[in-house]
């Protein structure tokens, strides 16, 4: 019986929702192929998600625990992989597209002598591997691609596939792990976070996202209270991430983060290809912008023809009065 | 510091695309220096311009990929190699990454840059299956590059927000276009690129078997984005427009 492993990562002590959802879809491809469906789990505290991991059907899961994962690295993170890849020998194996994901993807799949098909919008099972459909060309279309090999690693795009609980009593299979200190050429010197409470744009429920028309600290305020009110994260184009008004960590887009909340409010945005790329996949999108020939009204539910300076506090304040 | 840079030349994303029957069609004339790997260039060049060194590149494509070269050439760079590949070889990230290691096994470098990914492909693996390769401490998505008592010291985007990384040299790094903006070739740099040398070789003179580069990933069609279906616009008074859409996403939407 062939095995579909799924990563699950863990940032700032939580589970990655987008890697819930390529478990999600990995369990749906095993029940219909008769592959066993496992996941695996580096961090900290590996041992902790364990739960968390089997309600989305693994039923086994691989645990790397380690103090060394407390940070990205990609050094161990690499090592923690190819060990329990080359053990469980999977036919496919996926990935959340996430930033650490991308840091050793391709090392590991050297190292295991796998194909890889890298940030994905969908995949599924072909007689000897695995097809595939991305976006290129800055993510302006769509290629099919296939990979035929004993061996497929997959990393896939938040927001691409539903949550769906097939909750199961998982083996877990406790790994082994040391590091040398020789082995560890690179030294994390140390890690600038965002603001600790800004709310994680990939796992964020609703996003409000600032461009250009936001000019000056009146606008950013505006963003603040109407992410406040709705309990967004902010998200920011990469103009204004580029000029500084917004930390680069903010930036949406195609070489940005690639987010898919349940409501995206693009604030004075105006809809460059780039952009959309990173959060076409939000189920609700609202756009503010007063030019009525903006390209992000052509893929907003509800587009308002506005300035945002006179549109946002009557918006904000009708939310205010339906939330209570 | 002795720099080695990876470029790539590719299809200005710019150019107006076509897909019919599933195949791409493009100006075959419009092909630039990938914009990630411009980033790589520039930055080797600010760092030899503060510290001393040279920046050599490198790059694996047809005949007309000499343009993509002297461009490098002309923001700065000392000299270059060009790998010649026909470009029907369908080679994937993992058969660059072959060529490019097998390309740097006997050559002596402190640092190989790469951009973090190619325009056309947008798949970011090439450079971390080379680090792989070579056995070099590596980081990706460097958004800053400093050199600090021999070694690269990296400010890369992260997960969680900017991490700062040092590595020892001989090392690899991706890069981000966020990094800078590239130089454009001045005249100066222009004229003098023409007297710059481009060693052109063979891929069969690394010592690589064709068959080892055969890709295990194949592109079998192209398609049009699935097009996201245009909402309802609302123009008129602010005041009126506003309330009214915060009322839909409510009752309508549902998401509030």
């Amino acid at each position: 019986m062939s095995t579909i492993l799924t990563h699950i990562a863990i940032t700032d002590g939580k589970i990655k929702r987008s890697s819930l959802e390529v478990l999600s879809h990995c369990k749906s491809l095993a029940d219909s192929s008769g592959a066993s469906c496992e996941a695996v789990v580096v961090d900290a505290n590996a041992s902790s998600f364990v739960e968390g991991i089997q309600k989305y059907g693994a039923s086994k899961v691989h645990v790397v625990e380690d103090p060394i994962f407390k940070n990205h690295m990609n050094t161990p993170l690499l090592k923690a992989l190819s060990k329990v890849m080359s053990a469980v020998n999977p036919s496919v194996f996926a990935f959340a597209s996430t930033e650490g994901t991308k840091d050793i993807l391709g090392a590991l799949a050297a190292n295991q002598n796998a194909a890889v098909i890298a940030d994905v919008s969908s995949f599924d099972l072909i007689d000897g591997g695995v097809t595939a459909k991305r976006p290129v060309m800055a993510a302006k279309i769509m290629n099919n691609t296939e990979a035929k090999s004993d061996k497929v690693l997959v990393s896939v795009r938040s927001g691409s596939y539903d949550l769906n609980e097939a909750s199961v009593t998982a083996e877990v299979n406790t790994v082994d792990f040391s590091m040398d200190d020789s082995d560890m050429k690179a030294t994390l010197r140390e890690i600038i976070s965002a603001s600790g409470d800004t709310i994680d744009l990939n796992e964020a429920e609703a996003i409000v996202a600032a461009g250009r028309g936001v000019k000056d600290e009146d606008g950013k305020a505006l963003i603040s209270e109407l992410a406040s009110i709705l309990n967004a994260g902010i998200g920011a184009s990469r103009a204004l991430t580029e000029s500084g008004v917004y930390d680069p960590s903010l930036q949406i887009g195609q070489t940005g983060k690639v987010v898919s909340p349940q409501l995206y409010i693009a604030v004075g945005i105006s809809g460059a290809i780039q952009h959309v790329a990173g959060m076409a996949n939000s189920k609700v999108i609202v756009a503010i912008n007063k030019d009525p020939d903006a390209p992000i009204f052509e893929v907003a539910d509800y587009g308002i023809v506005g300035d945002l300076y006179k549109i946002l506090p009557p918006f904000i304040e009708e939310i205010k009065k339906i939330k209570g | 510091m002795k720099f080695y840079i990876c470029i790539k030349m590719v299809p200005d994303v710019y150019a107006p695309i076509q897909i019919k029957e599933g195949e791409l069609i493009m100006d075959a004339d419009r092909m630039v220096l990938n914009a990630y790997d411009a980033s790589a260039v520039e930055e080797a060049l600010v760092l030899k311009e503060k510290h001393g060194g040279e920046v050599e590149v490198v790059c694996i494509g047809p005949a007309k990929a000499s343009e993509t070269i002297r461009k490098a050439l002309a923001m700065g760079a000392d000299k270059a190699t060009h790998i010649l590949a026909t470009g029907d070889e369908e080679y994937d990230s993992a058969s660059y990454a072959k060529i490019l290691s097998a390309f740097f096994k006997d050559k002596e470098y402190d640092v190989i840059g790469l951009g973090k990914q190619s325009q056309d492909t947008d798949s970011g693996l090439t450079g971390s299956m080379v680090a792989e390769h070579l056995s070099l401490p590596y980081t990706t998505n460097a958004v800053g590059l400093e050199v600090e008592n021999g070694n690269l010291v990296v400010k890369r985007q992260g997960d969680t927000g900017q991490e700062m990384i040092e590595l020892p040299t001989p090392c690899a790094v991706t890069c981000s276009n966020d990094m800078n903006d590239p130089r454009i070739p001045n005249l100066k740099g222009i004229m003098a690129s023409k007297r710059k040398p481009i060693d052109q070789i063979e891929i069969s003179s690394l010592g690589l078997e064709e068959a080892s580069l055969q890709a295990a990933t194949k592109v079998t069609s192209y398609e049009e984005k699935p097009a996201r279906q245009a909402g309802k616009k609302y123009d008129g008074e602010a005041d009126e427009v506003a309330r009214q859409v915060a009322q839909l996403l409510d009752t309508e939407a549902n998401v509030l």
